[in-house]
């Protein structure tokens, strides 16, 4: 293999076009017995002809390479990254260190509980803190991610309804959802139902009422939602869904916003999931892991997925900490393991170095930081939904549309300032969406910084708006082709 | 509170700027009567040096795998895990970045995405893999979906030989979907192909375990012919290390290529995160569930990478979806990329033959030891089945106190298994450490011994 035919046109050959046959780029153990004969262990019908075409490389090759591809990255080390509804918060270092820790990395899933009461106990409270923080009173940290606790949520609905009689057919979810949510509903075999959002962007409620019957099952529904905005008649949703045998379900997505303010639990939900990810600063690694435990009210706990950790302080079966498998309402496992364990270790980390008052702090901090830019930003963009927000709130690039300007042209032109860009066109709702979560762990000068780039965007958009319609230019390659993408699909590399 | 920059001060300008007296005017949207009534009950705020004292204490409350000779494996093995895998990890642009909505700021993801899938690719033989999944488990579950869009079909056919986690969590996922799933029998340790001819008809897949839990190699021909003629795909859950020796398989006619990828530069950390892998035929591209990178051009004819094919998935298509996973493991599969990478061709070729060639040492040691047999005669990669004269979980006890992790008691997920223990072996288990077992459990099984 050589050099790509055009290497201008490379920003980073793969890792294929830099393979050298005979380069080696790790060394293994002496071998201590006596070689495989692999025809004669395996049977020569089942070898494989030809090795895998892995790439050859040296260690220092191999570590250019991908430190190469690492300064292409956008990060959160870097500046803000105001994506709305991911939570991009600084990732606590100390809490990278602890989670690589010889005694939690080195923990086999298959070691007796007596062998691992430090990772068991730390499950265990790990869970009592969410229950403690959410109002909830057992939670599963089993789910890896945010969409996988909501499949657990969707199944534990379902075990609940059709253990007293009927499953039940439908879910309704507000049409500002995220969009696992109708996914997860549908895989646990419901028919999602949409209400629409009144013009304050909260759940019409009155639409809510009519739509109700004993065919619905759950409501699921993030709080405050995707607008940015806290559901204030809750408890009257919460009322009306529990009037008809319905159960509510928490999308936790945007509980960063309620740690120490509200506690979903007493608000009346019956159930939701947390994303580690999110709220607890556990990195985002580019796209997981993540974590998505799912925590539930004593009704429904037996229908968890099982094992659960379990603490005995009288070691009545001799340990202080195990799991408890014999779960017969169980909704069954829906990871291989105990969950994602290392982010686990990172999220407990995080909330032991908060405390109480600190964890009401970053709510405090990240509502306030999202008010101030709001503030800053109304003047330049439409604001659809005007009022106090929470964590997170959307404008609109209608008015630079007008101008040639779309949301996703905003957001590339930040790109070249150096920040990264809101989410854009979601909530499907808003038409040209930008939506903003700066986080608590922006600095007003740092807020200051992202109001004065998006004034200048917003002004560029006026003026000369071929440099946004053109952006981005300041990043490693400039505007790819999407529909080429699709179209010429190209999702493996191949010798040319 | 170390991670919130704004001072009082800030506070108190930011909120005249707002045009509000106080932070709590900020929730005048949440209902007083739904607030918080007390500050919430956890523990903290703890200093730095608080901390990893009391980490420290909880990591020292475990044994590891360092601390004693683990022949510990059924899906989660103890590699080493190479230094540069984990360096790169721990490159902030990669873990503190997000998924990459914005492919030009995300080139770095995205590429390192695209070679894993091609990686993926390689290893499998097949043509197409997704940017990775939660765990071999659940891209298991995720195929017997896919392959029920694909057939129309509502029948699972499972190989009871298959990983326990994979047949629980695909029962999980399936039952809600009113899918039927019929558990096939073994014979010799590997999948009854009478009783997969009595049960394939109307199958939308068969899933088998290659090598499967028992280690041994199934009759993945024989199975693929089957589902040929009874119109049902083969989902094949393959251990990628062995693909390093064996058939990849698209050589066997695999529809759909799953697996746990945990083995590809990831510790065994109380088995989590983990690191599903998915692969398929061209043709079958569209109902791929998951994220897929893909190849592409900027404004200036330079490659780029984006992720393609969004049509498919949750944030678009919503409950249409091909499935509700959003996130991947992204991080997780990057460290595979980069293990891979190192190890190159002929390095992951001599792992695998070194994790063979330990393997057969410890069976023929281990099996020649009076009273203990190997309970199966078929070929097996890296892991076996032993027959012990007493319960395989009182043989545990009593080696653990010597520091001897012998195997997994095959009677927690096969009732009539009792007396099995499953060993398993990595390259870091060396002549010695096998040695030594064979001498322990020799002691223990020894006639009238704790019996």
């Amino acid at each position: 293999m050589s050099e790509p035919r055009d290497r201008a046109k490379v920003v980073e050959p793969t890792v294929f076009e830099l393979s050298h046959p005979g380069r080696p780029g790790y060394r293994l153990p002496q071998l201590d017995v006596p070689a495989a004969d692999l025809a004669e262990l395996l049977g020569e019908k089942n070898l494989r002809a030809e090795l895998p075409e892995l790439p050859e490389l040296s260690e220092p090759e191999v570590v250019r390479h991908f430190t190469r591809l690492a300064e292409m990255n956008f990060h959160v080390d870097r500046a803000m990254y105001p994506l709305g509804s991911c939570t991009m918060k600084y990732n606590p270092k100390i809490n990278e260190e602890m989670a690589a820790l010889p005694g939690f990395v080195g923990v086999h899933p298959e070691a007796d509980a007596a062998e691992c009461q430090g990772a068991i106990s730390l499950i265990y409270n790990l869970g009592r803190m969410l229950a403690e923080i959410s109002g909830m009173d057992e939670v599963s940290l089993q789910p890896p991610a945010g969409a996988s606790g909501e499949l657990a949520g969707m199944l534990i609905v379902r075990a609940h309804h059709a253990h007293n009689g009927n499953p039940r057919s439908k879910v309704i979810v507000p049409d500002t959802a995220h969009g696992t949510n109708p996914a997860s509903l549908t895989l646990a075999g419901y028919r999602a139902v949409e209400v629409a959002s009144g013009p304050d962007g909260r759940t019409d409620v009155d639409a809510l009422s009519a739509m109700v019957d004993d065919e619905t099952a759950a409501f699921m529904i993030t709080n405050p939602n995707t607008l940015g905005v806290f559901e204030d008649r809750i408890a009257e949703i919460v009322d009306i869904i529990h009037g008809v045998g319905g159960l509510v379900y928490l999308d936790g997505a945007n509980l960063n916003a309620s740690l120490g303010i509200v506690r979903p639990g007493d608000v009346g939900f019956d159930m939701m999931h947390f994303n580690l990810h999110k709220t607890f600063s556990t990195p985002h690694g580019g796209g997981g892991p993540g974590s998505g435990p799912i925590g539930v009210k004593d009704f429904l706990a037996d229908y968890l997925p099982y094992p659960v950790a379990r603490r005995d302080e009288r070691k009545a079966r001799g340990l202080e900490f195990d799991f408890d498998y014999d779960r017969p309402k169980s909704i069954g496992k829906v990871h291989a393991a105990y969950g994602n364990f290392l982010v686990a270790v990172k999220a407990y980390a995080y909330i032991l170095t908060l405390g109480p008052e600190g964890l009401r702090r970053v709510a405090e901090n990240a509502v306030l930081n999202a008010n101030y830019l709001q503030k800053k930003l109304e003047p330049l963009f439409e604001l659809p939904f005007d009022g106090l927000c929470q964590h997170e709130f959307v404008l609109s690039a209608s008015r630079q549309k007008e101008q040639g300007v779309t949301a996703l042209d905003v957001a590339k032109r930040l790109l070249d300032y150096g920040l990264h860009a809101p989410t854009v066109y979601f909530p499907l709702i808003v038409k040209e969406a930008l939506m903003i979560e700066p986080t608590e762990t922006e600095s007003r000068a740092s807020l200051d910084r992202f109001v004065e780039v998006m004034t200048t965007v917003a002004e560029e958009s006026a003026s000369t708006p071929e440099l946004v319609t053109g952006a981005p230019t300041e990043t490693p390659v400039s505007r790819l082709d999407e529909r080429r993408a699709a179209k010429d699909l190209d999702v493996t590399w191949e010798k040319s | 509170m170390p991670y919130v920059p704004n001072t009082d001060r800030d506070r108190k300008e930011m909120l005249r700027e707002i045009g509000v007296g106080s932070v709590e005017e900020l929730f005048a949207d949440v209902p007083q009567d739904l607030r918080a009534k007390a500050e919430l009950d956890v523990p903290g705020p703890l200093s730095e040096a608080e901390l990893v004292r009391h980490m420290r204490r909880l990591a020292s409350m475990n044994r590891t795998t360092d601390d004693v000779v683990s022949f510990l494996g059924g899906g989660v093995y103890d590699h080493t895990v190479p230094a540069v895998v984990r360096y790169v990890m721990s490159m902030p642009q990669f873990y503190t970045a997000y998924t990459p909505y914005q492919a030009e700021a995300s080139q770095g993801t995205l590429q390192s995405i695209y070679e894993f899938q091609s990686l993926i690719c390689r290893l499998t033989g097949l043509d197409v893999a997704n940017a990775s999944m939660y765990d071999g488990a659940s891209a298991a579950a995720e195929a017997c979906l896919m392959a029920s869009a694909v057939t129309k079909r509502r029948k699972i056919v499972l190989a009871r030989t298959a990983n326990h986690a994979l047949r629980t969590v695909a029962s999980t996922y399936l039952e809600a979907s009113d899918m039927e799933i019929v558990e096939v029998p073994s014979l010799g340790g590997v999948t009854d192909a009478g009783a997969l001819d009595a049960n394939i008809e109307g199958a939308a897949a068969v899933v088998v375990q290659h090598p499967n839990f028992f280690g041994l190699l199934e009759p993945v021909e024989a199975i693929s012919a089957k589902c040929e003629s009874a119109g049902a795909m083969l989902v094949a859950s393959v251990d990628p290390l062995s693909l390093a020796v064996l058939k990849p398989p698209s050589d066997y006619g695999a529809a759909i290529a799953v697996g746990e990828g945990q083995s590809l530069g990831s510790p065994v950390a109380y088995g989590g995160p983990l690191l599903g892998f998915m692969a398929t035929t061209r043709k079958h591209i569209r109902r791929l569930p998951g994220r897929i990178v893909g190849a592409t051009t900027d404004t200036e004819g330079r490659r780029g990478f984006v992720m393609t094919l969004q049509t498919r998935e949750q944030h678009i298509r919503r409950d249409k979806a091909t499935s509700n996973i959003c996130t991947n493991e992204g991080l997780v599969a990057l460290g595979a990329a980069v293990h891979l990478s190192l190890l190159g061709k002929k390095g992951f070729r001599e792992l695998a033959e070194q994790v063979t060639a330990k393997a057969h040492y410890a069976a023929r040691a281990l099996a020649a030891i009076p009273g203990v047999r190997k309970k199966f005669d078929g070929a097996f990669f890296r892991e076996f089945v032993l027959e012990l004269p007493k319960p395989a979980h009182k043989v545990k006890q009593e080696l653990g106190g010597a520091g001897i992790w012998p195997g997994i008691s095959c009677g927690c997920y096969y009732q009539d298994m009792n007396d099995c223990l499953l060993v398993s072996l990595t390259e870091r288990s060396t002549r010695d450490d096998i040695d030594s077992l064979t001498s322990a459990l020799e002691a223990v099984v020894r006639p009238g011994v704790n019996s």
